[in-house]
C-alpha cells in the first residue's frame, strides 16, 4: 500500500539533497578532467621520468584517472558507497534514479530507468555516426584523384583507424543500444532491466570510452590502423596508450550490458512469456549479448597485455623478449570476427520483426529463425583465424578455417529464407522500415556473396588487404547493418516520441543512401580486383577512376544521412502524430501508453499466445 | 488461387529469375578476367578461375533474391495509409525449409571441395630445384636477394617456367609481400621466416605490393619486377653489384 502511494506522489525531486543528486553529464566531465589531472600529477611525482615507458606510463595513469573520474563525477558508485555506508537506497531514491517527474534533464544523469538509456544510447549512436562519418569523408576526400594531399599522411593513417574504431562503436550499439533497452524489456513484459543500476553504467562507460577515444586523435592519433596489431602499434605514440584504455573502457560497458540484458530475458519475462512465444527481436538482441560476453574480453586482454608491454617492460607480444605479434592477431581476431555478428544479429532480429509486422503474417519458421541466429553465433567463434591466412602463422590450419567459415553461409542463407517467407504472400505495408528492408535484402546478398569468395584460401591469397576486403565489410557495415538499424529507427520510433519519423524526407534518404552505397562500394570492388591496397593515403594512376566514382558515391551517402539526421530531428516535436500503435502489432511495447511510463505497465500483463496473430481482433490503438 | 490464399502466379518471379541469373553469369565469365591484374603465373590463374566459378554459382542465389525482391513488391505490396489487412497465416513449412537447406548444404559443399582442392594445387610444389629468392620488407622498401650469388637488388627479377621459392622476412614491422599479377601474398614477420611458392609463366613486367599496413610510407612500397627468359635472367645476375 506505501508502494503505490509512493508511486502515485507527484513532488518527489526533494529541495537539496546533497551532492549526489545535483550528479549529471556536466559534473562528470569535470570530475573526470579533475582526476586526469591528479593522477597525471601523481605519476609525474613518483615514477622515474628518465626511462622510455615513461610517457606511456603518464598517459595509462592520466587515462585512467579520466575513467575513475567520471565514474564519480556521474554517480555510478553511490549506490554500493551507501550499501558500504549500511544506508540503502529507499523507494523515494530509487524513483529519483529512475529519473521520475524529472523532465528532461534525466537524460543527462545517471538515470536507471531502461527507456531513458534507450533514448541515451540514439543520441550516442547518432555522435558517433557523426564522427565517423566526418573522417569517412576526410578519408574519401583525400581519395578523390592519385596523389592527392587533402590531409597530412601521418593524420590521414590516424584517420582510418579512428574511422574504423568509431564506426564499430557505433554499429556495435545502433540496434542493440537503443532498441535493446528502449522496447526489449517491455517486449518481455519486464518493468525494467535485472539490474537498472548496472544499464546506466554501461551506457556512461560508453560515454567516458568515446572520451578516451577523442584523446587518442588529440595526443598524437593511432596511425598504425584500427587492427592496432603488433610491432606496429609500437610505433604509435601515447595515442596508442588511450585507445588500448578506450577498449578497456567499451569492455567493461558490453559486458556489464550482455549480463543484464541475458539475466533479464531469462529471470524478467512476464506470465506466460515463453521462449517460443518472445518476439523474435529479442533473440537477436540475445544472441548478441552472449556473443559479446564470449567475444568481447579477448579484446580486453590483448589490450592489456598491450599497455603492459608499452609501460612495464613485459613482453606479451615483443619478438625479442620471447612473444609473438601473432598472439596478439589471435587474440584480437577471436573477438573481431564475433564482434560482426554482435553487430548484425540484434538488426536481423529487428528486421525478421519488422517483416512480420508489416506484412501482417507471422515469422515465418520462428524456429528456423531462432537456430539459424543461434547456428551463426556459435559458429562465428569458430572462423577466427581466416583473418589470418595470408599472416604465415600455421598455414596447416587453413583448410580447417576455410571449411568452418563457408558452413557459416548456410545459417546466413536461412537469414533470407525467413524474410523471404515472411514477407511471401503478405499484404507488405509499403513504410520507411519496410523500404529500408528491402534495401537490406539487396545489399546483404552482395556482402554475402563477397564473403565466400575471400572465405576461399586461393582466392584471398589476392583479394586479403585489398579494397575488395574493404568493399565487403562496408556492405556489411553501411549496406546491411545500418539498413536494418535505420528500419529499426522508423519502425520504434513512433514508440519513443509518439510521431512518426518523418515519411517524405525518409524516403529521399533512402535512394541517396542506397544509390550512394552502390556507386561508392561496388567501385571499390573493382579498385581491390585491380590490385589496390587498403589503407592506402596514396594511389597509382590505374586506380583512378574506381576512386573517383568512390568518392562520389560516398558524398551521396553523406546526404541521405544528412537528411535523416534531419528528418530525425525535426520528427521528434514536430512529427505527424502516430498514436500508441502506428503499426497495429500486437506485441507488448505496443500495447502500453507512448511515451510508455515509468515501470512500464499498469497491470501486469499475461500472455497467452506470440504476438504474430494479425488475423485476430487486436487491442486497438 | 483464393483471394485468401493471396498467392499469385509465379510466372513473372521466374523470368525475372532466369534473366537476372543470365546476366550474372554473363558478368561472371567476362568480369574477373577484365578486372584482374594480368595473369603471370599458375597460382594467378587459379585465382582468376576460381573467381569465374564462385561468381557464376552465385549467380543464382542472387538473382533468387533479387527477383523475390522485385516480384514481392510488384505483387504484394500494399500502398496505403491504413494498416493492410490480415495475410494468410503461414507459421511453417517443412518442405520449403528442407529444401532450402539442401540446396545451400549442396552450394557449400561443391564450393568447399573446389576450395579444398583449390588450396591443394595452390600450395603445392613442384620441388624441381626452385629458385630461393629471400624477400626483406623494411619501412618503406623491399629489398631481394638470391642465396648463392651475393645479388641483392630492389628489383625482383624472376626466371620463367622455373618455380620460385619467396623466403620473406622483415627488419622491423609486418608488412605484406604480395605479388599482384601472380595470386600470391604472405606476410613479412620480423623475427621469422615465411614462405610461399609460385611459378611465374609470362614474360612481362609486375609489380609488388605491401597489403599489410606498415606506417606512414606504407602506399609508397610499390616496387616493380620482370619475369625474363632464363638467359636473360643469368646475365641479369651476373651484371649485379656483387655484395660480399
Amino acid at each position: 500500500m506505501t508502494t503505490t502511494l509512493e508511486r502515485n506522489a507527484t513532488a518527489q525531486i526533494p529541495k537539496g539533497g546533497g551532492l549526489a543528486r545535483r550528479q549529471n553529464f556536466g559534473t562528470a566531465v569535470v570530475a573526470g578532467v579533475v582526476f586526469a589531472y591528479l593522477f597525471w600529477l601523481i605519476a609525474h611525482l613518483t615514477l622515474d621520468s628518465t626511462g622510455r615507458p615513461f610517457g606511456d606510463q603518464v598517459a595509462t595513469f592520466t587515462g585512467l584517472g579520466w575513467l575513475i573520474g567520471f565514474w564519480i563525477g556521474i554517480g555510478a558508485f553511490n549506490g554500493p558507497f551507501r550499501w558500504l555506508l549500511g544506508r540503502d537506497h529507499s523507494h523515494a531514491d530509487d524513483m529519483y534514479y529512475a529519473g521520475q517527474n524529472m523532465g528532461k534533464a534525466r537524460y543527462w544523469k545517471f538515470t536507471t530507468d531502461h527507456k531513458v538509456v534507450g533514448v541515451q544510447y540514439i543520441v550516442v549512436t547518432m555522435v558517433l555516426f557523426g564522427v565517423g562519418g566526418i573522417l569517412a569523408m576526410a578519408i574519401r576526400t583525400n581519395l578523390i584523384a592519385p596523389g592527392n594531399h587533402f590531409v597530412n599522411q601521418q593524420v590521414y593513417n590516424s584517420f582510418i583507424a579512428i574511422h574504423g574504431m568509431v564506426m564499430i562503436l557505433a554499429m556495435i550499439v545502433a540496434v542493440a543500444g537503443p532498441w535493446g533497452n528502449f522496447v526489449m524489456p517491455i517486449m518481455i513484459g519486464a518493468r525494467d532491466m535485472a539490474f537498472p543500476r548496472l544499464n546506466a553504467l554501461s551506457l556512461w562507460t560508453l560515454v567516458a570510452a568515446i572520451g578516451l577515444l577523442v584523446t587518442t586523435l588529440a595526443v598524437g592519433g593511432l596511425p598504425v590502423g584500427w587492427v592496432v596489431m603488433d610491432p606496429i602499434s609500437n610505433q604509435a605514440g601515447i595515442g596508442m596508450d588511450f585507445f588500448a584504455l578506450t577498449i578497456i573502457a567499451f569492455t567493461v560497458s558490453t559486458t556489464v550490458a550482455g549480463v543484464n540484458t541475458i539475466t533479464t530475458m531469462m529471470t524478467m519475462r512476464t506470465k506466460g512469456m515463453t521462449l517460443e512465444r518472445m518476439p523474435i527481436f529479442t533473440w537477436g538482441v540475445f544472441m548478441a549479448a552472449a556473443l559479446g560476453l564470449y567475444a568481447f574480453p579477448y579484446f580486453l586482454v590483448a589490450e592489456s597485455f598491450q599497455i603492459l608491454d608499452r609501460t612495464s617492460f613485459t613482453s606479451f607480444f615483443v619478438s625479442t623478449g620471447g612473444g609473438t605479434g601473432w598472439l596478439q592477431a589471435n587474440l584480437f581476431w577471436l573477438m573481431g570476427h564475433p564482434e560482426v555478428y554482435v553487430i548484425l544479429l540484434p538488426a536481423v532480429g529487428a528486421l525478421f520483426e519488422i517483416a512480420a509486422v508489416m506484412s501482417r503474417k507471422p515469422v515465418f519458421s520462428y524456429r528456423t529463425a531462432v537456430g539459424s541466429m543461434a547456428g551463426l553465433a556459435g559458429l562465428s567463434a569458430l572462423v577466427w583465424a581466416h583473418h589470418m591466412f595470408t599472416s604465415g602463422w600455421a598455414p596447416t590450419l587453413g583448410g580447417p578455417f576455410m571449411l568452418t567459415t563457408e558452413i557459416i553461409s548456410i545459417p546466413t542463407g536461412l537469414f533470407f529464407l525467413v524474410l523471404i517467407g515472411t514477407l511471401w504472400r503478405g499484404h507488405i505495408w509499403m513504410k520507411l522500415p519496410t523500404i529500408w528492408l528491402f534495401g537490406f535484402m539487396a545489399n546483404f546478398i552482395i556482402a554475402g556473396i563477397t564473403g565466400i569468395y575471400l572465405s576461399d584460401i586461393p582466392l584471398d591469397d589476392q583479394l586479403h588487404g585489398t579494397m575488395f576486403v574493404t568493399a565487403h565489410f562496408h556492405y556489411v557495415f553501411v549496406g546491411s547493418v545500418l539498413f536494418g538499424a535505420i528500419a529499426a529507427l522508423a519502425f520504434w520510433y513512433p514508440k519513443v516520441t509518439g510521431r512518426y519519423l518523418n515519411e517524405y524526407l525518409g524516403r529521399i534518404s533512402f535512394w541517396f543512401v542506397f544509390v550512394g552505397v552502390q556507386v561508392t562500394f561496388l567501385a571499390m570492388f573493382v579498385s581491390g580486383l585491380r590490385g589496390m591496397p587498403r589503407r592506402y593515403a596514396s594511389y597509382s594512376i590505374i586506380f583512378e577512376h574506381t576512386n573517383f566514382a568512390s568518392t562520389i558515391g560516398a558524398y551521396t551517402i553523406m546526404i541521405g544521412m544528412i537528411i535523416l539526421g534531419v528528418a530525425l530531428v525535426t520528427s521528434w516535436n514536430k512529427g505527424e502524430p502516430s498514436g500508441p500503435n502506428p503499426w497495429q502489432a500486437n506485441s507488448l511495447e505496443w500495447m502500453v501508453p507512448t511515451p510508455p511510463p515509468l515501470e512500464n505497465f499498469e497491470v501486469q500483463p499475461v500472455i497467452t499466445e506470440d504476438p504474430y496473430n494479425f488475423d485476430k481482433e487486436m487491442v486497438r490503438r | 488461387m483464393s483471394d485468401q490464399d493471396n498467392k499469385k502466379p509465379l510466372k513473372l518471379f521466374f523470368w525475372l529469375w532466369a534473366i537476372i541469373t543470365v546476366a550474372g553469369v554473363a558478368v561472371s565469365l567476362w568480369a574477373p578476367g577484365y578486372l584482374m591484374p594480368r595473369s603471370m603465373s599458375n597460382n594467378m590463374h587459379l585465382t582468376i578461375l576460381t573467381m569465374v566459378v564462385f561468381s557464376v554459382a552465385a549467380a543464382p542465389v542472387a538473382a533468387g533474391v533479387y527477383a523475390a525482391s522485385i516480384y514481392m513488391l510488384r505483387t504484394w505490396s500494399y500502398r496505403g495509409d491504413d494498416v493492410p489487412p490480415p495475410a494468410p497465416v503461414i507459421r511453417e513449412n517443412n518442405k520449403v525449409v528442407a529444401s532450402w537447406l539442401l540446396a545451400s548444404t549442396v552450394l557449400t559443399v561443391f564450393l568447399l571441395i573446389w576450395g579444398l582442392g583449390a588450396l591443394a594445387v595452390d600450395n603445392s610444389s613442384t620441388g624441381k630445384n626452385p629458385l630461393v629468392v629471400d624477400v626483406t620488407g623494411q619501412q618503406w622498401v623491399w629489398s631481394f636477394s638470391y642465396p648463392g650469388t651475393h645479388v641483392e637488388s630492389n628489383q625482383l627479377y624472376l626466371p620463367e617456367n622455373r618455380e620460385v621459392e619467396f623466403r620473406v622476412t622483415s627488419d622491423d614491422v609486418t608488412h605484406g609481400f604480395w605479388i599482384v599479377n601472380m595470386g600470391v601474398q604472405v606476410d613479412a614477420n620480423p623475427g621469422t621466416i615465411t614462405t610461399i611458392h609460385t611459378t611465374p609463366n609470362r614474360l612481362g613486367e609486375f609489380t609488388v605490393r605491401c597489403e599489410q599496413f606498415c606506417g606512414l610510407n606504407h602506399s609508397f612500397m610499390d616496387t616493380e619486377g620482370f619475369v625474363v627468359s632464363t638467359q636473360n635472367f643469368n646475365s641479369w645476375l651476373a651484371a649485379q653489384p656483387q655484395r660480399s
